[in-house]
């Protein structure tokens, strides 16, 4: 019985002008869109490549280690998925200084370059927000007169005339539908991946179609409730245009009012100027150390007069090439450091007895840089944390409220564009960082001789540690998805038992 | 005709679909006059701080001497934020909002023994640069569209238009109805037009009531100050989206009159706006655009090292010389105009062919009405790319005539040499700040609307086109 249901609603459907339609419009979207994000993709990789090498280059160019500053650089590679929901993975830097002067984090990371920055013009949208937007307005309009138009037409009484049970009807009348919506969002979903396995520059493995397979199954569900919710205005009205109007409207409420709506009313845009007491701290235990570090050179004979009292940026020796002081006072993200050095080719044989000394004190000024930096950290993280990330959740989670919300953080999650995935790997460069301060540690580079002068022996960069960042595993993508999977599982069900108890109770 | 006209309003005022088109319409019209109201002041802010900024530069260098003025130039110039913005935001985030002024390039070799004494040193002069947009968003947070004017007309509006004539020929058509009325003796057209002014009328109702309370807040908050030509701008784009409006109301009787079904002629009408107003602005701009590869930094650097070896060749040995004989400054200013001339020309260039791609991208969109409107909107507000490029244009006159004015001042002073860009050529009193010519940021509404006429012209054409169309196909249509 239910098989002759599903199999009268499925060729009802299918041999409809709106399922021609349907597909028509997804094709076209999502194919068109692939193209353009997968060049989009392709574009930012060649930048990525580009500018790996480059600063690989530069870094082996330099002789000394104290180079290393500003010149060893971790790059982030674009996301493939992204393609599918494009989330923070263009918005956030993608290049970031390594060094010990400062924990590197999101905001202070920067962007690659672009041949033509207008081309930013033309954000083409990603796949989620074709489906998140055309997707389920397509769902509504199969679900407007599933119950309404049959009772206009008087073919439910027809039906229920027959020894069906109602339950049956509307379990029928579901299952025929979704398959019907599964079909263009199946098909356009696997023109896009052939699209993007005919690209070069991708090979998905298991673990991405995976990712994808997740994608889709998120897709089902909103798929589902955006039926469910038409189906549900379908049963409560008696005519189909008020249907329609109804589905429209509630449409146009959740997808295009609703977020813009809920941000407007809660503004959650980052405000760095209340914690500018934070930076303020920050600043005063630099200058406290940079008070310590003078009064160091001060009290010493030697090095004192060498370094001006510790006012000059290094040291005047005989063959010192070049000196440095990069300084960065950027209160939006409490990032405040001084750093101060010298280069040097060959040292005179007249400083050569001073030397040593200045290898001591090295050795002592990146070890106090460093106690400095763990200091400050404790101060910027949680306030970073509450000027940045707080903001940014709430904001997330006020979307939820709309199906639209969850359905993006979960698509997010699944490709890894999520703010979890991009903190991956600025979690992993933060990792980086140890192991290549811990090398310097064993090595003891900081109060070598290479870290200012080349000429007994240079840096050997091959045998710094090399960066390298996998994205998270399957497995914990899934956890970071599964939540708003679940929320959308159960508004499924909710509404299901909502539009059961009306069908049941209505007449016919 | 008016009867008809005033029962399609009767029929519209009552129905569902109006009370929900005005809830819709008032929430986003209010939603973007508050973001508006919150965010405008901060621009403002933001905008006059730098101007000042900049402005105390050139106080300073023209207090200073007429040659820093001629060496270090103005300072920086800054886009004006429109008052309008909340019409067309026209993707100004990406956009950059400043022209730079470089700092004089000084070339020259130092001393590298114990003293680190200058020996020759070179001090060029200002030039212009056109930086990329700064995108250091350092927001985390959800990204949601911005709902502006050209959003709420070109999408939200352009789908209520045809909510509301989907069904108003199969509608009637399926109900019976329309014979009934035809059985009268009123003429087709009559009947047509009766029922697009009854649509346009209820579309306009909520439509109207929305602006004005947008327009309500926005007047009268005293952050935000409206002059009489930015009223103009709005009168102005007002007709334009009850013009957008009429187009794709045109286009729902179109539809209607020639499909049986109403459930069939909704599917056509959605496909049709999914693929004109989502598809097109976005996605087809993109292919476009790409139609001419972007060229990388470095093939245009690669084109403006042989014209600057050239300047080296040309100039090289005067350059070198410590002698402040007339001959020699004579070559040092030659050297540092033609290299300032160069490398903006240059600049110029690369800046136009980036244009160029943009541009072309535009043509090829214009055949969407969506794009076409927001591309006027985007004009009359003030805003958006074209926009960007009368703010360029206006910072290379005000350099021009920056320029004129140091050769004039320098003319003034007897003691001078009238050699411009050297310090021994120049004139070193004082300039009196006021009198330096102010950068000014104008736009001038007649010239926007003539620039634009074509594009208006275009969207008329789109309604009158498809109206036509519709009354073909109602003349001929069987009931």
């Amino acid at each position: 019985m239910l098989f002759t249901l599903i199999r009268r609603e499925l060729l009802d459907n299918l041999m409809t002008f709106r399922f021609a339609a349907a597909v028509f419009i997804t094709l076209l979207l999502v194919v068109a869109n692939t193209v353009v994000l997968l060049k989009d993709y392709e574009q930012r990789l060649t930048a990525y490549n580009t500018a790996t090498q480059e600063s690989h280059q530069r870094l082996h160019e330099q002789q000394t280690y104290s180079y290393y500053i500003r010149k060893l650089t971790a790059h982030r590679a674009p996301n493939p998925l992204s393609i599918f929901n494009l989330g923070l993975d263009k918005r956030v830097g993608n290049k970031i200084t390594v060094y010990h002067a400062f924990v590197p984090t999101i905001w202070d990371a920067e962007k690659h370059g672009a041949d033509n920055p207008f081309l930013n013009l033309f954000t083409s949208i990603d796949i989620a927000s074709i489906f998140q937007a055309v997707l389920s307005l397509l769902a509504l309009i199969f679900a407007y007169d599933a119950l309404a138009g049959e009772r206009e037409r008087g073919t439910l009484r027809l039906v229920l005339t027959h020894p069906v049970q109602r339950g049956y009807i509307l379990f029928a009348k579901y299952i025929s539908a979704m398959l019907c919506l599964l079909v263009p969002l199946l098909i356009s979903l696997l023109l896009s991946i052939i699209l993007l396995t005919t690209s070069p520059v991708i090979s998905l493995n298991t673990a991405e179609f995976l990712r994808i397979g997740g994608i889709v199954l998120t897709s089902l569900l909103y798929l589902s409730l955006f039926y469910l919710i038409g189906l549900c205005i379908s049963a409560m009205t008696r005519r189909t245009s008020t249907a329609l109007m109804l589905c429209m409207f509630v449409w146009g409420f959740l997808v295009l009012v609703y977020p813009n709506l809920i941000l407007t009313a809660v503004e959650t845009t980052p405000k760095p100027e209340a914690y500018i007491s934070d930076h303020q701290q920050i600043k005063q235990m630099w200058e406290e150390w940079e008070r310590e570090r003078k009064q160091f050179l001060r009290n010493d004979s030697v090095l004192g007069p060498l370094s001006q009292n510790g006012e000059g940026w290094g040291f005047k020796l005989e063959g010192v090439e070049y000196t440095f002081g990069p300084r960065e006072d950027k209160p939006s993200r409490l990032l405040y450091f001084y750093q101060t050095g010298f280069h040097a080719g060959k040292i005179g044989v007249e400083s050569e007895p001073q030397v040593p000394l200045v290898q001591d004190y090295y050795g002592f000024y990146n070890r106090g840089t460093l106690n400095t930096v763990n200091k400050t950290w404790l101060v910027r993280k949680p306030a970073l944390e509450a000027i940045y990330i707080q903001p940014a959740t709430l904001g997330r989670m006020l979307l939820k409220f709309s199906p639209v919300g969850l359905y993006d953080a979960a698509t997010e999650a699944w490709a890894g564009t999520d703010l979890k995935g991009i903190q991956d790997f600025f979690n992993a460069v933060q990792r980086y960082r140890h192991a290549v301060l811990d090398y310097f540690d064993d090595e003891k580079i900081f109060e070598s001789r290479q870290w200012f002068a080349a000429d007994q022996g240079t840096a050997d960069w091959d045998a710094l540690p090399q960066f390298s960042f996998q994205r998270s595993g399957i497995d914990i993508n899934a956890k970071r998805a599964l939540p708003d999977l679940f929320l959308l599982l159960t508004i499924n069900l909710i509404l299901f038992t909502i539009i059961f108890l009306i069908f049941i109770k209505s007449e016919v | 005709m008016w009867h008809i006209t005033k029962r399609e309003i009767y029929d519209n005022l009552n129905s569902l679909r109006f009370a929900l088109t005005t809830v819709l319409l008032l929430a986003l019209m209010v939603t973007n006059a508050v973001r508006h109201l919150r965010e405008h002041p901060k621009r403002v802010q933001r905008y006059q701080s730098a101007v000042t900024e900049s402005l105390n530069h050139l106080t300073d260098r023209a207090d200073d001497s007429l040659y820093k003025l001629a060496q270090y130039g103005p300072g920086n110039f800054y886009k004006k934020p429109s008052p309008l913005h909340f019409c067309a935001n026209g993707g100004e985030p990406v956009l950059p909002d400043t022209v730079e002024v470089d700092e004089p390039i000084v070339f020259g070799t130092i001393g590298t023994d114990d003293s680190y004494e200058e020996k020759v040193v070179l001090h060029g002069i200002w030039t212009l640069s056109y930086p990329d947009a700064s995108l250091q968003n350092k927001d985390v947070g959800p990204d949601v569209s911005q709902v502006d004017w050209a959003f709420i007309i070109g999408y939200i509006l352009s789908l209520i238009a045809l909510l509301f004539t989907f069904d108003a020929f199969s509608g009637e058509r399926e109900h019976g109805t329309l014979r009934l009325m035809l059985a009268n003796a009123i003429p087709r057209h009559t009947v047509l037009i009766g029922k697009f002014l009854g649509a346009l009328v209820s579309v306009s109702i909520p439509f109207i009531l929305a602006v004005l309370v947008n327009l309500l807040l926005i007047s009268t908050a005293n952050t935000v100050h409206l002059t009489a030509e930015a009223w103009g701008r709005l009168g102005i784009i007002f007709l334009l989206a009850l013009l957008y409006t009429s187009l794709f109301l045109a286009l729902g009787l179109l539809v209607s009159t020639r499909v049986q079904r109403s459930a069939v002629s909704l599917m056509i009408l959605l496909l049709t706006w999914v693929t004109f107003v989502v598809f097109m602005p976005s996605t087809l701009a993109a292919i476009a655009s790409s139609f001419s590869p972007a060229r990388s930094f470095d093939e245009f650097w690669q084109q403006r090292n042989p014209a600057q070896e050239d300047l080296w060749d040309k100039y090289g040995n005067r350059l070198w010389s410590e002698e402040s004989d007339e001959e020699t400054l004579r070559a040092k200013s030659g050297f540092y105009t033609e290299k300032v001339e160069r490398s903006e020309r240059w600049r110029e260039e690369r800046l136009k062919y980036r244009a160029s791609q943009v541009h072309r991208a535009h043509a090829i969109t214009s055949i969407s009405p969506a794009t076409l409107l927001q591309h006027l909107i985007e004009a009359f507000a003030g805003t958006g790319f074209e926009r960007h490029l009368q703010f360029v244009e206006n910072t290379q006159r005000y350099a021009r005539q920056f320029r004129e004015f140091i050769v004039d001042t320098d003319r003034g002073d007897p003691k001078s040499l009238h050699i411009i860009g050297v310090r021994e050529g120049m004139s070193q009193k004082p300039v009196n700040p006021a009198a330096v010519p102010r950068f000014e940021d104008t736009l001038s509404l007649s010239k926007d609307f003539n620039a634009r006429a074509i594009e208006i012209l275009l969207l008329a054409l789109f309604v009158v086109v498809l109206l036509s169309g519709a009354y073909l196909a109602f003349v001929r249509a069987e009931i």
